[in-house]
């Protein structure tokens, strides 16, 4: 489709653009400052709007630069979600200081940008270019609390990794372009299931894996994500736990589905004849779950655990690359909904203690039972759900993803590495839960009651309250993920 | 050996000697550099392919602008924040960047 | 096809030897045993040389030439622009100054910020994320 006409397909987008622009225009005429959160949520509102009117609507657009799709709609709408609770949460948290809030707000709505192309380019250049959209502003926003070395470390660390896993990445795209002459990912399986180098595509395959690993922080490139998550911001940090990594999956399952997929349809001349990803992500998983869970065992503070905790989720979704059909992505996309939720509310939980106590050791934690007890029971919830126990919906993704590997037959001894790895993450899930009601005798805490800002325990409440919802009642959202499989060219 | 082949042997030496960089020094605007290696390295290969490999549209001449823009953004982000580390820290030593650890 | 490239080895070759030839003859010629004093100082056009030559430059460098290194780079989106855009008619155009409003945006951004100003200028006329600035009083 043409530049001009592809607009039209293209208004959440635009809406977006427009709604930066005017962020930083905003802030930039004295009169004006104190409008930018309330801009930012009208404009999101919009977004939302224009999303929903774009329902189900399929077409490649801006000459099969990017396509609009069920798929990628899926996608938008749990990163407008994120984004939107993040901002709502960040108003209120301490560690985003009041002159750097324009600057806050713009990088993280760039970043929304970047997810939303991310989730729909099927252009190789595309892909670049989303990546480091989503990649520079998240450099920057890790390093927001500017005289805090932590946040300096942070960012330093994330620009150097980040740089090095997209710079790999672009040399395995180069030699990708050059074996099969497109950078559309359509052209590319056309012109590979005729010729090509079977080494060649494995090792571009291999680097392109790297940049993607990088931004889903699966082992071995996840060194990046303790640090950063530590020494960032709390509310950023709750963000990149959800945003960037729900769009590094919508990449991958792109990718991989379109260019590298052996549908049985090939002949054993072609290039892609052997090329078995499912047992390189069955490897991955099962290492990427195992060093999450076993280097979280240790840990004191509440972010860094957490950090150890989105990477063993990491694994347990990569359980699902490891079968390829529509039903190994309806339980991907259930469990990265169910990990959006419980991770955004324990995140917002730690935004607020952060908050009010300034601290996040589990030591800090000690004694919240007391001192806001409605807090804590939603917190246990999260973190129940999070240990993938019934009654949550924690239990129910991963039941699903373990049905996937014994419905194909394959696999099994991952699935005893994974149950294996759930067991052992009750251990430091229940480690907070046991810091924050069960008190030493001789251990004195204070008692007075901790008061919340009713946004942030209303959001933090609201999605620890999906956890169990979605424990009893999950068919309407498994029937949306159904619908949203759909591909713009299938 | 024909020109295409050349080129790519150029390439590849960059690529490794940006990774030798990345991999050996210690000072971070150092390791950068290196960065800018591996990126240039994909830059030569991008427009190898499209001049040597037969093929009719500039897709890979195209990509390289974006990259060589895209790796200035990336540069200046990253002195950006480099400067700010060696303003709390007094160094710009990825070894003594180590107050984050477990 | 290879003897085009033949300049360039006879080239190589002359430079090589105009190198290595004067520094034979120097090390032939010259005395063995005068090293010390003005010889082994650095070479400042003949001024006599003051201070380390390592120096610490001023912050504000480095910002004005991260901001001058992003709106520099831009411009090369502008050449392919520029080769064709007769052809592409009135829609590149604006397409183009659509590109070129969003980096005013941000010039803007830069200029009201105050990160355009030198420091003197920044204490005395502060303003932006500068405004707190103030001079310290000289005992």
């Amino acid at each position: 489709m043409s530049n001009f006409s592809s607009i039209a397909y293209y208004i959440p987008e635009l809406i977006l653009v427009i709604l930066i622009l005017s962020v930083i225009v905003i802030d930039l005429i004295p009169s004006l400052q104190d409008l930018k959160f309330p801009v930012a949520f009208i404009g999101l509102g919009l977004l939302a709007l224009a999303l929903n009117l774009s329902h189900g609507v399929k077409a490649s657009i801006f000459m099969d630069l990017i396509v609009v799709d069920p798929f990628s709609h899926f996608f938008k709408w749990i990163f407008v979600l994120a984004t939107a609770s993040i901002l709502l949460v960040s108003r209120y948290s301490v560690e985003v200081e009041e002159e750097n809030h324009v600057e806050y707000i713009s990088l993280m709505l760039m970043i929304l940008l970047g997810l939303f192309l991310m989730a729909s380019s099927t252009n190789l250049l595309m892909i670049y270019l989303a990546i480091e959209l989503v990649s520079i502003p998240s450099y920057i926003l890790a390093g927001m609390k500017k005289n805090d070395r932590a946040s300096n470390e942070a960012s330093l660390k994330y620009v150097i990794f980040g740089s090095f896993a997209s710079g790999l990445m672009l040399f395995g795209l180069s030699w990708l372009y050059g074996i099969s002459g497109s950078t559309n990912i359509l052209d590319i399986h056309a012109a590979l299931l005729t010729n090509g180098n079977q080494f060649l595509v494995y090792m571009s395959l291999m680097m392109i894996m790297v940049g993607f690993g990088y931004k889903i922080s699966m082992a071995p490139f996840h060194y990046w994500t303790p640090d950063v998550y530590e020494g960032s911001p709390t509310p950023v940090t709750a963000f990149f736990s959800i945003g960037p990594k729900a769009a590094g999956f919508a990449i991958l399952i792109r990718v991989l589905y379109t260019i590298f997929t052996n549908d049985g349809s090939l002949n054993a001349t072609s290039p892609l004849y052997d090329v078995n990803w499912t047992l390189i992500f069955a490897v991955l998983a099962a290492i990427t779950m195992t060093i999450g869970n076993f280097l979280a065992l240790h840990q004191e503070n509440v972010k860094r655990l957490l950090a150890f905790s989105s990477i063993s989720h990491v694994g347990f979704m990569l359980i699902a690359f490891t079968v390829i059909g529509t039903e190994a992505l309806t339980a991907l996309l259930f469990y990265l909904v169910i990990y959006f939720f419980m991770t955004l509310s324990a995140f917002i939980i730690a935004i607020f203690i952060k908050n009010k106590l300034d601290t996040d050791t589990i030591d800090g934690w000690k004694g919240l039972a007391i001192r806001n007890p409605l807090i804590s029971a939603f917190m246990v919830i999260s973190l129940v759900s999070l240990a993938g126990l019934p009654p949550t919906a924690g239990f129910v993704g991963k039941f699903y993803l373990l049905a996937v590997l014994f419905r194909a037959k394959t696999f099994y001894w991952l699935a005893v590495v994974a149950i294996l790895n759930s067991i052992v993450s009750l251990y430091y899930y229940f480690k907070i839960i046991k810091s924050m009601y069960f008190l030493n005798e001789e251990e004195e805490v204070s008692s007075e009651p901790l008061e919340v800002n009713p946004y942030v325990k209303w959001t933090a409440i609201l999605f620890s309250a999906q956890t169990l919802l979605f424990y009893f009642y999950w068919t309407p959202l498994i029937e949306f993920i159904n619908r949203s499989l759909s591909f713009w060219n299938s | 050996m024909n020109l295409l082949e050349s080129y790519l042997v150029i390439s590849s030496i960059l690529f490794s000697l940006g990774i030798f960089g990345i991999v050996t020094r210690r000072n971070a605007i150092a390791i950068l550099m290196g960065i800018e290696l591996i990126l240039n390295s994909a830059n030569i290969n991008f427009v190898a392919f499209n001049r040597f490999g037969g093929m009719h549209k500039l897709d890979g001449h195209i990509f390289t602008i974006f990259v060589i823009v895209l790796a200035a953004a990336e540069a200046a982000v990253a002195l950006a924040i480099i400067i700010n580390l060696f303003k709390n820290a007094g160094s710009v030593d990825v070894d003594e960047a180590n107050t984050l650890k477990g | 096809m290879y003897l085009n490239y033949s300049p360039i080895i006879i080239y190589t070759i002359l430079a090589i030897i105009m190198v290595v030839v004067p520094l034979f003859i120097q090390s032939l010629i010259s005395p063995k045993h005068n090293k010390g004093g003005s010889k082994l100082t650095s070479y400042e056009c003949g001024e006599v040389p003051e201070g380390s030559a390592w120096v610490k430059f001023n912050v504000r460098f480095y910002v004005i030439a991260l901001i001058f290194i992003i709106f520099d780079v831009e411009v090369v989106f502008m050449f392919p622009w520029a080769v064709v855009f007769q052809e592409l008619g009135l829609l590149a155009f604006v397409e183009m100054l659509i590109f070129l409003l969003i980096l005013l945006v941000g010039f803007a951004y830069v200029w009201v910020k105050g990160d355009l100003g030198w420091v003197k200028m920044k204490m005395k006329y502060a303003h932006g994320r500068y405004s707190k600035l103030s001079i310290k009083e000289e005992v």
